[in-house]
């Protein structure tokens, strides 16, 4: 039961982890052109989508596909009037953006909505840094390309937290038009993709890449862009894996001190039995199948468990602390599967049927008069 | 016609860091069909002596032969099939299975018989209920049956395979004297009309009087042996030349017939 419920846990903290990931940052799938996604950060003007109208159009197309939306990435100083940080920062599309950032959280302020024309929401390290709070004015200032500085100002309207505190403490999102302006194009960095389903990615990856939507088009998956989520995962399975071990040990030893206590205060039936003309190869066979019997039992109960304790918490959840490099605390469910249920019952069953075989052995080995003599 | 033959068995155990002799090179043989009482105190070898006889335990040396089988040197599975036809148990402690019912304990040993079907079984199995009268408990479990229904039951069990001999390790030492003596006459009824050898063991002495052949052992040895003949015991005393005559030669005379 615990082993199923364990693992079921930890299933739900991988499809929460990456619905975070998914819905705070990357979208399931982005689409940008060759070497953006690798030197973009510094440099992102040189990596412009030209007709990013016209491609989302032809994206949004895709059944699949819930929503498109366009990002333009910069990088540059963030002005408070006193200090400068430099930011990460992004122009997006607010009203998109926020049928998708359903995990990004806002702490103060508000979310960006379409009206903003020259609004900026910025993460709480950026906002710590800066004493910045909805209201202020800020000034994004950057470099372009042939040399010359560029700048907005901008009103802090909102200040976020997403999962990741790294991001938090550079990031700024401003509406896409203002960001076009800063850098001077009509271009975007990257096509951002939204699917209903996240099960579909690795499909639709396909399919996009098939489909070339402009000529050196670069398509990545939310898991290519986020590396930190298939390490998270490893590690998370390891830990898991050692908790895992554990409870099969104390499973294992709980079983075979269980069938040996029960088997030795049985000596003298056993020592019956064999008095009756029983073989000691009869007797190993009963012990034998007793315990598998047991063990087949034991593991249903478990299993129906397994199911009720994960039903319980799916509907109430645990409180989990926040994740490494994240502040933000979450709560967790159990997502209890087939395939952790059938794991559990085999472990359940193999353990019994293992556990009983070296009792039964000494038992059918014992001198009939010696096993028959303990129940006196 | 004898039914068990042991020549010079002795059985050696070791207890801690002493080697314990439970019996001293013991001859003696049983015919067929007798009731016969070993008797002596505890700690004397009698139950060593019926566990031997009854291939549930292996003596240190001498050779044993039971029913025409010499059993010496025999694998635990052919001596396990020679107690299924051969040879019925009844213990002190009856040791019935809990779970299942007097008729169901009763036909167990059957289960072994791969020649009997249900329907055999079945009736085996009430005809020895209602030879030990518990005709009307079949569907009782131990736990709903006294004491002596319980060792009724046991002697049903034991004679249900139609065995040529029946053991009893002290059948009547957790019963109360009254109820103890019926069990004693069932046996000595059924001995009787079924011509089934009765071995028992015993340290009570009232016991012993309903026995037809006693044999008294002390300290793993054969100290005498009993014939009665019309309510009269001849008794035989081995050890009657006293202490001077060492232990180990003391040898047991073969029961001449009734």
């Amino acid at each position: 039961m615990s082993l199923a419920v364990a693992q079921g846990f930890l299933e739900d903290v991988f499809v929460q982890l990456a619905e975070a990931i998914v819905h705070s940052q990357s979208g399931h799938i982005q689409l940008a052109r060759q070497g953006f996604f690798e030197h973009g950060a510094h440099q992102p003007e040189k990596y412009l989508v030209e007709d990013p109208v016209g491609d989302k159009k032809r994206i949004a197309t895709i059944p699949e596909v819930q929503d498109v939306m366009a990002r333009l990435s910069f990088s540059g100083l963030l002005n408070n009037g006193r200090a400068d940080l430099s930011v990460i920062g992004e122009g997006i599309e607010p009203d998109a953006e926020n049928r998708l950032g359903t995990s990004l959280r806002i702490v103060a302020g508000r979310r960006l909505a379409s009206t903003d024309k020259y609004g900026a929401v910025v993460g709480k390290g950026v906002a710590k840094s800066l004493g910045l709070k909805p209201g202020d004015r800020v000034v994004v200032v950057m470099s372009t390309s042939d040399g010359a500085m560029n700048s907005v100002e901008l009103e802090i309207v909102g200040v976020f937290q997403s999962f990741s505190k790294e991001y938090d403490d550079r990031g700024v999102k401003i509406p896409l038009s203002a960001a076009q302006t800063l850098l001077n194009t009509t271009g975007a960095s990257a096509l951002v993709v939204l699917l209903h389903d996240t099960a579909q990615t690795q499909r639709l990856s396909h399919l996009l890449k098939e489909r070339t939507v402009w000529r050196d088009q670069d398509v990545r998956t939310w898991v290519e862009l986020n590396d930190f989520y298939l390490k998270t995962v490893e590690l998370y399975k390891m830990q898991f894996g050692g908790l895992q071990v554990i409870i099969l040990v104390m499973v294992l030893l709980s079983v075979v001190n269980a069938v040996n206590t029960t088997v030795f205060e049985r000596v003298s039936e056993f020592g019956t039995f064999r008095a009756l003309g029983n073989r000691n190869s009869d007797v190993l066979k009963m012990v034998v199948a007793e315990n598998a019997l047991l063990g087949l039992i034991g593991g249903a109960l478990g299993v129906v468990g397994a199911i009720i304790v994960g039903q319980v918490i799916q509907r109430t959840g645990v409180p989990m602390p926040p994740p490494p490099n994240s502040e933000l605390a979450y709560v967790a469910y159990v997502r209890v599967t087939w395939f952790a249920l059938a794991g559990a019952l085999a472990v359940g069953f193999t353990a019994t049927v293992l556990a009983a075989c070296v009792p039964a052995w000494r038992v059918s080995v014992i001198q009939v008069a010696e096993a028959l003599r303990q129940s006196q | 016609m004898t039914i068990v033959v042991l020549e010079h068995i002795t059985k050696e155990y070791r207890l801690g860091e002493h080697m314990v002799r439970a019996l001293d090179d013991v001859t003696l043989s049983i015919e067929s069909g007798v009731f016969l009482a070993i008797a002596g105190p505890s700690g004397s070898g009698k139950s060593t002596l019926l566990n031997i006889i009854g291939c549930i335990d292996t003596a240190s040396s001498g050779r044993i032969s039971v029913a025409g089988h010499d059993v010496s040197g025999q694998t635990p599975d052919q001596l396990a099939s020679l107690r299924a036809r051969t040879i019925g148990f009844v213990f002190q402690t009856f040791n019935l299975l809990p779970v299942l019912t007097a008729a169901e304990n009763v036909e167990y040993p059957l289960l072994q018989m791969q020649e009997l079907d249900k329907e055999d079984r079945k009736e085996r199995v009430q005809e020895m209920l209602e030879l030990v009268q518990l005709g009307k408990f079949a569907k009782h479990r131990p736990n709903q049956l006294s004491g002596g229904q319980r060792q009724r039951v046991a002697i049903a069990r034991a004679l249900v395979t139609r065995p040529e001999l029946v053991l009893a390790d002290e059948p009547t030492a957790n019963l109360d004297h009254k109820t103890g003596e019926g069990i004693l006459a069932l046996m000595r009824d059924i001995n009787r009309k079924l011509k089934t050898t009765f071995i028992f063991s015993t340290h009570d002495k009232k016991v012993i009087d309903s026995a037809d052949r006693l044999v008294g052992i002390e300290d793993g040895t054969i100290r005498l042996l009993g014939v009665r003949k019309e309510g009269q015991w001849a008794i035989t005393n081995l050890s009657r030349k006293g202490p001077a005559q060492p232990a180990k030669k003391s040898q047991s005379e073969e029961e001449s017939n009734a």
